[in-house]
């Protein structure tokens, strides 16, 4: 899709998208959407005319901008996306067709903004209306006008789920009291909650991958009884949250499985709750690294010399280091956002906390969140979510972009 | 000097599969097991270098390698896909090896020696075919193994290339011992000392290239090989009596175009390289001849009984 692109170059895409963010917030906090809305429709347009991935974005920062809430400027900007979106199509067309195109798309942009305003008097099914009809419409008129009505209509229900998945982390971000959030950034207690989200998932994700690296390997190699093996290995999927912490009790809690041992409510507990959540992706994205190469380079290294060691070191892990490397990042991901199993094993633990020099206590951030929310209320829990957010964003985009030579990113 | 009988079994999901073989390679001596795709010998060469379990014997220079891992037996094995390391460059690849030897052979001369020299700081990724193979087989050699195993090493490539590798490829392998898999008789005609023909994980037949091609002991290895295999009625009375079988084998070069023997009917011209592959039909019976286009749709040919031979078995 993106190999006919003559813009969207990965940086400039990321500086887009860092800067619409900025954007964002800037026009949010000075009560001025409209102001952002223009922004928004116009770099969109900028990143859409280069790219067929570009075709997203204007539809998205359409119903972004309704979503938001605005004035009759507003919905003309809208159009204007919308035109943009099929300029777009027409881009990649002779001119005639792309005169016929954008001809189509300010018709739509008019009926946009002459019917948006009305559908929305009727609430939840109004909105559901346009956007059915938004979408049908401008697939038509792309069809009539020669230019790719399925790219569009594919397009822009694509959109619409993409914006089913952004819009609430773009909003529990962005609609927040800077001062809140700050006051929370500050709170010790905040501080010492963040240091325990990031510090336990990375023991678990050791932990996983110490141990799940040689099964994925004999996995992916394949052996009598794999795939009962790997049913076993998927279970924790479909377990509850808050059940898989109740066996990870009945495991290594009290008068359990070792005696002398009990892991409630600790660190350790804390780490083999998430661990157990989280083994399946990294093991099964170890695996599949590890399937990836072809077994003829195994035996070319046995043939050259290398027994079975030196051939996993020089050659099969080299090359599935990848896939070891992704399976860290999906555990220790999921890991961050385990609430159920951690709340029961381990809702208070005591941890070692650098700052302080000392042991202290504290609460995984998911838990943490949650007992905020029921405390004190959305307010000061949005903030510390919003907070959570953003650090695991980077940590995720720091992350993504040391391990893998192209960044990770498309 | 390789010498083996091996036997090995492998199933998959709902088929079973044997492969068997009782043969020797002397010093210096290229095999080639020729076979169609499906018929086990591209197993047997991966049964040789150790990558499967196997019962019977290996022996290579008068050393037992049967219960050796693949990394004991000194073989240097050529596969059809190259099988280069992504991860490493040429040079790297060709190197690979020498820490688990003890004289390996220096990587920049391989690699010179097989006109890749100047690519030996690339990627991997951005050689052509014939270049890779260039490459695996300078790593291969670079070890100094007892035996190459080569699994079909120029199927994979363009003909222009693949005639300019199969020259240096003969070169290398001139004084090395050397079991080569092809399914091409083009290719094992031209690098075979002996030749085995396999089909069915078993070995059909074994000998020099004129006592395979030319002297067929079954019509499955007489179609393999590219010979005519007909009812002997077609042969002129004298020269059947003396055969006293059925059927005959014949190569298609042997039959000689304005002989004397019969007159067949044109059924087909096909060109082939600078020559034509001539089908013809007597008595109701083709067979292929080669030589010049035919004038007519008619043309008389000849048999030579020293190049007739019997067909015992199917």
């Amino acid at each position: 899709m993106s190999s006919n692109s003559r813009i969207a170059t990965r940086p400039l895409v990321l500086a887009g998208v860092v800067v619409q963010l900025a954007a964002f917030a800037v026009s949010l906090e000075l009560g001025e959407p409209t102001a952002y809305a223009v922004f928004a429709v116009l770099s969109a347009g900028a990143l859409a005319l280069g790219t067929l991935p570009g075709l997203f974005v204007p539809p998205l920062a359409f119903v972004l901008l309704l979503a938001l809430g605005g004035s009759g400027f507003l919905y003309a900007g809208a159009g204007g996306a919308l035109l943009l979106a099929l300029a777009l199509i027409a881009t990649d067309r002779p001119p005639r067709k792309g005169v016929v195109g954008l001809a189509a798309a300010v018709a739509i942009g008019a009926l946009l903004y002459v019917s948006w305003g009305f559908l929305a008097d009727f609430g939840l099914v109004g909105y559901a209306l346009a956007l059915v009809g938004f979408v049908a419409l401008a697939g038509a008129l792309a069809a009539v006008a020669g230019a790719g009505g399925f790219d569009t209509v594919f397009a822009l229900v694509g959109a619409c789920i993409l914006l089913a998945l952004g819009l609430p982390i773009l909003m529990i971000v962005g609609r927040q009291d800077p001062g809140l959030v700050l006051e929370k950034a500050a709170n010790p207690e905040v501080q010492r909650s963040f240091y325990l989200t990031i510090f336990a998932p990375l023991l678990a994700t050791l932990f996983t991958l110490s141990l799940g690296v040689p099964l994925a390997y004999l996995l992916a190699r394949g052996f009598p009884g794999r795939p009962l093996v790997e049913s076993l290995v998927d279970l924790p999927l479909v377990v509850p949250h808050s059940v898989a912490g109740l066996a990870v009790l009945f495991a290594f809690g009290r008068n359990a499985a070792f005696p002398n041992m009990d892991v409630y409510p600790t660190l350790l507990g804390m780490v083999l709750a998430m661990a157990f959540v989280s083994a399946p992706f990294a093991v099964n994205a170890a695996r599949e690294g590890f399937e990836a190469t072809d077994d003829h380079l195994a035996w070319a290294a046995r043939s050259l010399g290398a027994n079975r060691w030196e051939t996993f070191k020089r050659v099969e892990a080299p090359l599935a280091v990848r896939g070891v490397l992704t399976g860290g990042v999906l555990a220790w991901a999921r890991c961050v956002s385990e609430f159920g199993a951690v709340a029961v094993v381990a809702y208070n633990v005591d941890v070692f906390y650098p700052p302080a020099g000392s042991d202290v206590t504290a609460q995984h951030a998911p838990v943490y969140i949650f007992r905020t929310f029921t405390s004190q209320g959305l307010d000061d829990s949005g903030a510390v979510a919003a907070l959570l957010l953003v650090l695991v964003a980077v940590i995720f985009v720091v992350v993504r972009t040391v391990a893998y030579d192209d960044g990770g990113w498309p | 000097m390789l010498d083996f009988d091996v036997s090995a079994h492998f199933t998959d999901a709902d088929t079973a599969f044997d492969v068997a073989a009782d043969l020797s390679v002397a010093d210096g001596e290229t095999l080639v097991l020729l076979g169609p795709s499906g018929s086990g010998k591209t197993l047997l060469l991966e049964v040789l270098a150790g990558f499967h379990d196997h019962g019977g014997r290996v022996e290579l220079d008068g050393r037992d390698v049967t219960d050796d891992p693949p990394e004991a037996r000194e073989f240097g094995f050529v596969f059809q896909n190259y099988a280069l390391f992504p991860h490493l460059t040429p040079r790297e690849n060709v190197a690979f090896g020498a820490r688990y030897h003890d004289d390996p052979r220096n990587p920049d001369e391989l690699l010179d020696a097989l006109g890749v020299g100047d690519l030996a700081d690339r990627s991997v990724e951005t050689l052509s075919g014939g270049e890779r193979q260039r490459v695996a087989l300078a790593r291969a050699l670079a070890v100094r193994p007892a035996a190459f195993l080569l699994d079909e090493p120029l199927s994979a490539l363009d003909a222009p290339t693949r005639d300019d590798l199969r020259g240096d490829l003969i070169d290398t392998l001139a004084d090395e011992t050397a079991v080569y898999v092809t399914h091409d008789r083009t290719t094992a005609r031209a690098v075979a000392d002996r030749v085995a023909v396999i089909a069915d994980g078993r070995v059909r037949q074994v000998g020099t290239v004129a006592d395979v091609f030319d002297r067929p002991n079954s019509s499955f290895v007489a179609q393999f090989t590219g010979a005519n295999c007909v009812p002997s009625t077609i042969l002129p009375d004298d020269v059947r009596a003396d055969i006293d079988a059925e059927r005959v084998a014949f190569r298609p070069e042997h039959v000689e175009l304005g002989g004397t023997d019969a007159t067949a009917d044109v059924v087909r011209v096909v060109r082939e390289d600078a020559t034509h592959r001539i089908t013809l039909r007597v008595d109701g019976v083709e067979f292929d001849a080669l030589g010049s286009a035919p004038d007519g749709n008619r043309v008389s040919v000849g048999f030579h009984r020293d190049h007739i031979h019997p067909i015992e078995q199917v």
